[in-house]
């Protein structure tokens, strides 16, 4: 997910120019003098400004050097597939879509579960975290805080 | 002298001195949960406080809301992973210290100062409460543009990063902050459509998500982690006495400037423990040794937010008008238990006001003894597999994020600022920076809208206030210093070349 | 091993369809048979947080069954008020309803609008009034009034709310009833009432137009001073301020208000129960404490009460909103 800082800088203008148009859409408040739009097209300016001294690399000399971390046996540093990543959001939408058909025990226990499976856990690790956990989240918030959490299709005794 | 007596035998009650310590076990861990503030701590309370007499109700929210600030610190320390906004300005300070293997220190700093401060704090309060809230009165917008700005300002200190991009960050959280139709026009803005979007983007998710989420996702595509060891400090508070003596500047200052900035509505302990990291790096004998691992800055931060979390009560007890969220939250209590702000509260209920003093101290020195015990426990963390950590964080985030609204779109906003905030870091774009944008966000523009508004456009009411011109100066030069700094080095490197 | 689970999904399934079929046979006869949730659309530790706590607690009491209330924030209310509206209309989802209500529609934030809801009572509503600085040289607010009608258009500054907003609103009608340009007085935007009364008392402002409770802590501060109330009677709370028609010969009222109010479609025992219960919880000594205490103004309505009430604040609100160039047309 690094990117050089062209792309960065790119980005960022595209975001800046975005921001001010948007806020120059925005319609003005009758009878006053400044509205909700001047201040994105504030942010929007400043934005391109920055997009364009990172993309030219002014201001770069300031930045303190990354140390790459040497490992435990000094190596450097051996990444997994960067699609791992993307295991943390996608489990926190399931959570979203699922909680109110599954219920919070079901529905934790999985994500407790793959997450702990995706870090390297044991099998061993990865059930006990599926078990304890989602009963005490659930002890937690829902006995103790009364956040209502849905019951769905496994409703706990107490 | 009555009324203080008669605040104590309130203070002595049983169920008063129970809710002190169950909701000081309550702070404590709700602080320490990746996920959960202390904003959340005390909107939590609310239902339960229902059900106790007045200054039992009162003692939770004090309690819960110190403890849950002290104990935010300490997952920004163990696992970067800061609990509150507040603990955000310094959570790469203290996890270097961590990864040095001083996590015990980090934490015993913390809490030391932490309980110093917020005893600071209290002081003030008991003493000068009446001036300080004449002070917190005498700021109009005007006042509020430039301190805001200040504030902002801090990001580009904080960072270790290039500015530019530590700037940039700062103007993505902004950007971020002008989501909703809470904006001078009650437009919809940059919301696409989506009805959820309409209240704007709330800071503790986008916290939750850019810290807590993007560590997960770190550890999901970095390599297994090395374990960090700790050392087992005999006495965790043996370490802070040298401290407290090698940085007693440091540590007052931060108490002063910490229940100032407290005190001023809308400003609270976030935004002082910004300021004050900030300060203390720009004042430092030695400011490249900061973010390494390096405890001067959390001492003066720390001892900061602390303060500021008592000085937010000087304007909810005299004008009702909150400091920040946890005291907004309290205002409702303190209203729905018949001890209405206002004077008449220093007068005609003194004897509540001296408790209510009496349990902030109570609190504060409470939170030594069982800090300790949680700093105990807590460091095992570090030797537990991260396979058994992270899946409870991810749970952590997801309830403690729906928690606040019991809306499922907060949860959605953690994973989408997860992808911000892994996408941001990778990049060299300091995400500290963005949470402070997002905090100052709403205050930046509507003190600067809301001053144009006033001034009919005009621009010299800015400076024509005593108050407002002090702070425009400071403003000015902390926004043109960097810039000079920056020439006088690049002539200097050029006349170096030129002799070389 | 898929086969069995999906029959033993759908077995789950079917089990689970019975018992609601079960649930809301008996939800007819001995209701409420299980815990009721209240829905407040707006955050912790807020007035109408405050106000849905204590209404519950006591409804609790005359009902026999736990009343638990549930903050659902976000979306500025819409979110809440859109989750009353959309519950299963078995009476045991209800809510609190706010002004907002009668306001977001007009602006095309929401489709919901006061009919979207099975009224059942409205229990408080308070008045916007009209605050100057301690040290003001307008006494009276006819003094104030003059001075605006004097000024150039855009003079006087007034704020108590974000743009739009129920305060702005009343300042709005205010003005339309003196007969002057709804944008006499310039409205400043606050993040509500509470920053708007320390601007005022900053020296920021010439005026604010929230309720008096909302203004209360800084006027006993002796920082600010109330003028007069948008009401029809003087609020025994406040005894002092007259209401604009006492003191100016306006006749201009409107206010917050909150009621309590179910999804459309309830079944009619279910919300005469409800509403008989809610006039109980009205009527008690307890109610009444807690909102006078907080100098809140308590008004009943009961089910078609409340609905014309509702109808008739919901055009007002659409002629001020128009006026103010707020609506959507």
């Amino acid at each position: 997910m690094q990117f050089s800082d062209r792309i960065n800088g790119g980005f960022l203008v595209v975001l800046g120019v975005l921001a001010a148009y948007g806020g120059s859409l925005l319609p003005p408040v009758p009878g006053q003098p400044v509205g909700p739009n001047i201040f994105p097209i504030v942010i929007g300016v400043g934005l391109t400004i920055c997009g364009l001294l990172i993309a030219f690399g002014i201001g770069h000399n300031f930045e303190a050097e990354e140390k790459i971390e040497p490992t435990a046996d000094g190596s450097a540093v051996a990444t997994r597939s960067m699609w791992w990543i993307i295991v943390p959001p996608l489990l926190l939408l399931f959570y979203v879509f699922a909680v109110e058909w599954l219920g919070f025990v079901l529905t934790s226990a999985i994500i407790a579960f793959i997450t702990s499976m995706s870090l390297r856990g044991t099998l061993k690790i990865a059930i006990a975290m599926a078990i304890a956990s989602p009963l005490v989240v659930h002890l937690v918030f829902a006995k103790l805080l009364r956040v209502p959490l849905p019951a769905g299709l496994l409703p706990l005794p107490w | 002298m009555d009324a203080i007596l008669e605040g104590l035998k309130l203070v002595a009650a049983t169920d008063v001195l129970i809710a002190l310590l169950v909701s000081a076990v309550y702070g404590l861990i709700i602080g320490a949960i990746p996920g959960l503030t202390a904003t959340m701590a005390t909107a939590l309370l609310v239902p339960i406080t229902f059900y106790l007499s007045p200054l039992a109700a009162i003692t939770t929210i004090v309690t819960a809301s110190a403890m849950a600030i002290f104990s935010g610190d300490i997952p920004g320390c163990l696992l970067r992973i800061p609990g509150t906004p507040a603990s955000a300005a310094y959570t790469d300070e203290a996890y270097a210290l961590t990864k040095k293997g001083q996590a015990e220190l980090a934490l015993g700093a913390s809490l030391w100062f932490s309980a110093l401060g917020g005893i600071f704090g209290t002081i003030a309060l008991m003493i000068i409460a009446p001036v300080l809230a004449d002070f917190a009165l005498s700021f109009s917008t005007f006042e509020y543009f430039w301190l805001s700005f200040l504030g902002l300002m801090c990001a580009t200190l904080v960072a270790r990063s290039s500015p530019v991009k530590a700037v940039a960050s700062a103007l993505i959280g902004l950007l971020i902050a002008c989501i909703g139709m809470e904006n001078p026009g009650g437009t919809p803005r940059f919301t696409f459509g989506v009805t959820d979007l309409l209240g704007g983007v709330d800071v503790i998710p986008a916290l939750v998500g850019v810290f807590a989420v993007s560590e997960v996702m770190r550890a999901m595509a970095g390599p297994p982690a090395a374990k960090i060891g700790h050392k087992s400090l005999g006495s965790i508070l043996a370490g802070q006495l040298e401290l407290t003596k090698k940085y007693w500047r440091q540590m007052t200052r931060g108490n002063v400037v910490g229940t100032l900035v407290g005190v001023l509505p809308g400003a609270g302990a976030d935004m002082a423990a910004w300021v004050c990291y900030a300060i203390s790096k720009r004042f430092s004998k030695t400011p490249e040794k900061f973010g390494t691992g390096y405890p001067e800055g959390l001492v003066e931060s720390g001892a900061a937010n602390n303060a500021a979390l008592a000085g937010a009560w000087v304007p909810a007890l005299i004008f009702g008008i909150p400091g920040d969220t946890i005291t907004a939250i309290a205002i409702g209590v303190l209203y729905m238990k018949g001890l209405n702000p206002g004077p008449t509260l220093f007068t005609e209920k003194a004897s509540s006001m001296y408790a209510i003093y009496v349990i902030f101290m109570l609190a504060n020195i409470l939170m030594i003894p069982l800090g300790i015990i949680m700093i105990r426990i807590t460091t095992k963390v570090l030797n537990a597999p991260q396979s058994a950590v992270m899946p409870l964080i991810l749970l952590c985030c997801a309830v403690g994020a729906f928690a606040v609204g019991n809306n499922l779109f907060a949860v959605v906003i953690v994973a989408a600022f997860g992808i911000i905030g892994y996408v941001m870091e990778a990049n060299g774009f300091p995400v500290a920076a963005m949470v402070l944008g997002i905090i100052m966000g709403s205050m930046v523009e509507q003190s600067l809208v809301t001053s144009l508004i006033k001034s009919d456009g005009g621009i010299m009411p800015f400076f024509d206030r005593p108050i407002s011109a002090v702070l425009a100066v400071m403003a000015i030069t902390a926004l043109l210093w960097p810039l000079f700094f920056w020439l006088i080095k690049r002539v200097r490197q050029a006349t170096a070349r030129a002799t070389a | 091993m898929t086969r069995l689970t999906r029959r033993t999904f759908s077995f789950g399934a079917v089990a689970a369809a019975g018992g609601l079929a079960l649930r809301s046979a008996s939800a007819q006869g001995n209701y409420p048979s299980r815990p009721i949730t209240m829905i407040c659309p707006w955050g912790a530790g807020g007035g109408t947080d405050a106000t849905a706590r204590i209404v519950a607690a006591l409804l609790e009491k005359e009902m026999g069954q736990p009343v638990n209330v549930v903050n659902r924030t976000g979306g500025s209310g819409v979110v809440g008020h859109a989750a009353i509206s959309m519950a299963q209309p078995d009476g045991y989802t209800l809510g609190i309803i706010t002004v907002e209500i009668s306001m977001m529609h007009w602006q095309g934030l929401t489709p919901l609008t006061p009919r979207s809801y099975t009224p059942l009572a409205l229990m408080n509503e308070d008045p916007p009034g009209i605050q100057v600085k301690a040290d003001s040289p307008y006494k009276t607010v006819k003094d104030l009034a003059d001075a605006i009608k004097a000024a150039p258009v855009g003079k006087f500054k007034c704020s108590g709310t974000g743009q739009g907003g129920i305060w702005h609103l009343a300042l709005v009608g205010w003005m339309t009833a003196m007969g002057l340009k709804p944008d006499q007085v310039a409205w400043v935007p606050s993040n509500g009432a509470a920053p708007a009364m320390q601007d005022l008392a900053a020296g920021g402002l010439d005026l604010t137009t929230c309720s008096i409770p909302e203004a209360r802590a800084i006027i006993e501060a002796g920082k600010a001073r109330s003028l007069a109330i948008m009401a029809p009677k003087r609020n025994p709370q406040f005894p002092d301020v007259p209401t604009l028609k006492e003191a100016m010969g306006i006749d201009y009222s409107t206010g917050a208000w909150r009621g309590f109010a179910g999804p459309p479609k309830l079944p009619q025992p279910v919300a005469e129960k409800l509403t008989a219960s809610l006039k109980k919880v009205y009527d008690s000594k307890e109610y009444k404490d807690f909102m006078s205490g907080r100098g809140y103004g308590t008004i009943w309505a009961d089910a078609a009460g409340f609905a014309s009430f509702m109808d008739k604040g919901d055009k007002q609100m659409g002629e001020a909103m128009k006026a103010a160039g707020l609506a959507k047309a």
